[in-house]
């Protein structure tokens, strides 16, 4: 009754659809098993996809009073496209979240990399210590922003332990607030580079290790020579993945500062909230999500054709 | 192997200072959830742990009220509360059902070898780029300020985390348990059921629980999504302020650390696959 | 080079005592060989010669001196592991010149280091080629040159033949004798294979369960062992080795085997089992290559009778299987002409035999 036959098989083809190339009536059963996630993407990611296309072309806001399917009504030409070109509060969103990226995540990298190097080899304790280095990056980065929030208050434990008055403020000061959300991101996601980088660092075979040492090699030495090296791909996922959340960063902004003072720590993520709830622009939004979409995927899409051309 | 004495000694100052660190903003909002209010500011000295400590905070977010405040609230943390456990579940059960069978799907059957790609990118934008169609489409199918309207988005947008984990699950599955199973005579759906589920049921349980954390978590969405009736914890947290009380410092850190718990435990339970969750595979332990 | 003293060494993890007691002297330039099965204690004794672990007990001292306060990086000990452990990310040139590098040897001489090491190993035609592509053969090279070329004090070797073929590790046989020569190192060799260890070493310490069963040239360890373990190690194919109680039976002794059969003892072997009073059984050991049929040539020489159950061919002798009773003994059909099925006499020479104890497995009597 069978109809898969031995012979055929290839060793570890399990991600090439092992039995898709065996058999045929599989084929039935996978297709039952892909659609919920096939509904899903088609709801959740095709059709807003023409929706947002739609509506940013138009005026449409759901102040105008009219249903959105009737958006063509108030058509534009795309003159939310030009807005977006010359709009300061944007790009002054977009410069600010570059800084952070640029500030945090190289610091969290270094620091991560630098708490990896202390916990490659075994230590009295060392367990313990890594389960408490990795707690910031399980906390609810709302709550996050709270501590952070509390930490910083002109009344609050920062300024009395560094026997600072009152009114120095770090959360409604001009130069200070993009600090304390660069040093309250630093706090959050540094153990996720601890985690991934030791997870590297720990990857490298240890009787090479032990054979560097052997030669003469001392601890920083064969870090340099030896285990360094061998971690170029895991240092790029650790920075990719950080720099895209980063690029995300809402939470703590928005419940530290609220953007604030002013557009001081606006990124992009909040000032898209503002202008949904505050200004209610959607199409707006719209037009800027979907920009924000169309380079991200570019960016994404060459990423990943220089890696296929690295590997071989 | 052994370090010298000194190098151990600068080894443990280095990761004491990393400790020192990593929880002094944790055990500041600890103290303060259980300090009174005269307690929260520098204006009346600002010490570590509380001269008085009190259970004012919890009762006041539990009851409404609490003696010796003056300020009530309109609404408790139990609505919050259920409203976050209720969505994550919800939202883990569709992203873990749908992400495994798709998974599964993918590496045995070479179904849609787009689909692990796509589903990453899902990832890759912010979600305010991409959250007015969906604002939109909810409030047209009056999903918004619902427990199921926000599982469904919840679901949705940690699928790919679901589904990224399981697939390398799945792919650890030696084929030849499963053919051995087929040569004996079992449906594809049995081999998958009975078979490859056992097999894989720790990695079911991580990828549940990993899900679910990044679920409990959110802010955003929750705030966009939802109104009143099904705010979540971190939002009422985050809007939790009164007339009379201000800011209310000690309710929030209250709040915050009932919030940050069940992360945290799961977390630490799960430790040693959250390599492989957050690098989608990429990276093991 | 250094001489090494392994003074009274015990090494335990937890309640597993992995070395006993372990007294060997390693004299400069020496090629020594631990020989002995698979968990008996010799990579344990390597490691701890190597610094990786402490000894339990005793110490071990490098031209009279305890390293043990020296880091591993600093013992400047040469190590060649079975798997090579060569850095696959690196090309060959870097292997080799990791040990100068770290040292910080200026770059000239580094460069003329390793072309002459490359060249000595025959690998030079490799030196800017990435370390992971070399052949198996060529990596065993590798390995050594790349330890050799800091001029350590002491080599140690693990294994380091078993991932070669058999015509191969022939050949490095012969390489690294001559090596060991031309550097005059002191090596250190662990193996369990009994060929290599009698073919390459100067002395060979037979290690059973954590302890030294014999230390010393492979001839001696070969002509006179000193307990049966070793008797039983060495040797290829083995040493006949059957157990029993003594009987005197009206002047005559006999060892009754526990298969049944009985040797009569007389000549140099019975002198050997009668010599201490205590002994009341022991083992009869007497090597293939000694037993020997047709006409008695010693007058103590024992003469046994069994039957050829099983013909095998090695090489160009035949192996025979001869049953007494219930036990078998191996001989060496020299004169090719035994059939399977034969009841023929065979002869045990009493001066070749070997005598021990019951008890404790040493050796009676003596060379």
């Amino acid at each position: 009754m069978t109809d898969h036959t031995l012979t055929d098989r290839q060793p570890t083809d399990a991600s090439r659809g092992y039995w898709q190339r065996v058999a045929r009536d599989g084929d039935k059963m996978g297709f039952w098993f892909i659609l919920p996630t096939f509904l899903l993407l088609l709801f959740i990611v095709i059709f807003p996809l023409f929706m947002q296309l739609y509506l940013s072309v138009t005026w449409w806001t759901p102040l105008e009073g009219i249903p959105w399917y009737s958006a063509w009504e108030v058509f534009n030409w795309g003159e939310n496209y030009w807005f977006l070109a010359t709009d300061p509060r944007f790009w002054g969103a977009l410069w600010r979240t570059a800084l952070i990226m640029i500030v945090a995540v190289p610091a969290q990298f270094l620091l991560g990399m630098a708490l990896a190097y202390l916990f490659i080899d075994t230590f009295p304790g060392r367990k313990i210590f890594y389960s408490i280095l990795l707690t910031p990056m399980m906390i609810v980065p709302a709550v996050v922003g709270l501590m952070f929030f509390l930490l910083f208050q002109g009344t609050g434990p920062v300024n009395a332990h560094l026997g600072l008055p009152a009114e120095f403020s770090w959360l409604t000061d001009v130069n200070r607030a993009m600090i304390s959300v660069i040093i309250a991101d630093i706090w959050q996601w540094t153990p996720l580079m601890f985690l991934i980088l030791l997870a590297g660092m720990l990857g490298v075979p240890s009787d090479q290790l032990l054979a560097a040492r052997l030669l003469g090699g001392s601890n920083w030495q064969n870090f340099v020579k030896i285990i360094l090296p061998r971690m170029k791909t895991v240092i790029i996922i650790a920075l990719v993945l950080r720099a895209v959340e980063c690029f995300k960063i809402f939470d703590l902004v928005y419940i530290m500062t609220k953007g604030g003072p002013g557009v001081q720590t606006e990124t992009i993520s909040v000032f898209l909230y503002k202008q949904t709830f505050g200004e209610l622009e959607w199409s707006y939004v719209a037009a800027i999500g979907l920009t924000i979409l169309i380079v991200l995927s570019v960016i994404a899409a060459k990423g990943l054709a220089y890696m296929a051309r690295k590997q071989g | 192997m052994k370090p010298s004495p000194g190098a151990l000694a600068l080894k443990y100052l280095f990761v004491l200072l990393a400790c020192a660190v990593v929880l002094y903003p944790l055990l500041w909002m600890v103290t303060m959830a259980f300090k009174p209010y005269p307690e929260w500011t520098t204006v009346a000295g600002l010490t570590w742990l509380p001269k008085e400590p009190t259970w004012q905070n919890f009762e006041f977010i539990f009851y409404g009220q609490a003696e010796g405040l003056v300020v009530s609230l309109d609404r408790t943390i139990t609505g919050p509360l259920v409203a976050s456990l209720v969505t994550s579940i919800c939202g883990t059960l569709l992203a873990v059902v749908c992400g495994t069978l798709s998974s599964y799907a993918v590496v045995r059957f070479g179904m849609a070898q787009s689909l692990p790609l796509s589903v990453l990118q899902l990832r890759l934008f912010p979600p305010l780029a991409v959250m007015i169609p969906v604002m939109v489409m909810w409030a047209f199918i009056g999903a918004v300020d619902t427990w199921w309207g926000l599982s469904l988005i919840y679901g949705i947008v940690t699928l790919p985390f679901a589904f990224w984990l399981m697939k390398t699950f799945f792919e650890e599955v030696p084929v030849e348990i499963e053919d051995a199973a087929r040569v004996s005579g079992c449906s594809y759906w049995r081999v998958f059921y009975r078979i490859t589920l056992p097999i894989v049921k720790p990695g079911l349980a991580t990828c549940a629980l990993f899900v679910f954390i990044l679920n409990w978590s959110d802010y955003l969405l929750a705030l966009l999504l939802t109104q009143k009736e099904w705010v979540t914890l971190p939002v009422y947290m985050a809007t939790l302020t009164s007339a009379m009380g201000g800011q209310m410092y000690g309710m929030k850190a209250a709040l915050g650390v009932i919030a940050a718990i069940p992360p945290v435990v799961f977390g630490l339970m799960i430790q040693k696959h959250l390599v492989r969750g957050l690098t989608f595979g990429a990276l093991k332990q | 080079m250094s001489s090494i003293q392994i003074n009274n060494v015990t090494k335990r993890f937890g309640d597993f005592t992995a070395v006993r007691d372990l007294s060997i002297d390693i004299e400069e330039g020496e090629f020594v060989a631990l020989l002995g099965p698979s968990g008996c204690g010799k990579t344990t004794t390597m490691n701890m010669i190597a610094g990786l672990e402490e000894p339990s007990e005793g110490e071990i001292l490098f031209d009279g001196k305890d390293l043990s306060s020296l880091r591993i990086q600093d013992r400047n000990i040469g190590f060649v592991f079975q798997n090579y452990a060569i850095f696959t990310h690196l090309s060959v040139f870097k292997n080799l010149s990791y040990g100068l590098e770290v040292k910080k040897v200026p770059k000239p001489e580094i460069e003329r280091r390793v072309q002459a090491m490359a060249d000595r190993m025959s690998i030079s035609h490799r030196l800017d080629q990435p370390a992971s592509s070399l052949s198996v053969n060529e990596m065993q090279k590798l390995a050594i040159g790349r330890s050799a070329i800091v001029e350590p004090r002491i080599f140690l070797l693990d294994e380091p033949l078993s991932n070669l073929d058999a015509g191969f590790r022939a050949y490095m046989r012969a390489e690294l004798k001559v090596l060991q020569h031309e550097f005059g190192q002191t090596m250190i060799y662990v193996t369990h294979d009994q060929i290599e260890a009698m073919s390459l070493a100067d002395k060979i310490a037979i290690i059973d369960q954590g302890k030294l069963m014999q230390y010393g040239a492979p001839l001696d360890i070969y002509n006179d062992p000193q307990n049966r373990f070793v008797a039983n190690f060495v040797g290829s194919p083995r040493m006949n080795l059957v157990d029993g109680e003594l009987r005197e039976e009206r002047g005559a002794l006999h060892l009754m085997l526990h298969g049944g059969a009985e040797i009569p003892l007389s000549g140099k072997v019975r002198a050997d089992f009668t010599r201490d009073g205590s002994v009341h059984g022991g083992s009869f050991g007497v090597r293939p290559q000694d037993i020997y049929f047709g006409d008695k040539r010693g007058s103590n020489d024992i003469a046994m009778h069994g039957k050829v159950e099983v013909l095998e061919r090695v090489g160009p002798k035949r192996l025979a299987y001869l049953q007494v009773q219930d036990t078998l003994f191996l001989a060496f059909d020299d004169l090719d002409r035994l059939r399977v099925g034969d009841e023929v006499p065979f002869y045990l020479p009493s001066d070749k035999s070997l005598a021990f104890d019951m008890k404790t497995g040493r050796r009676l009597g003596g060379a």
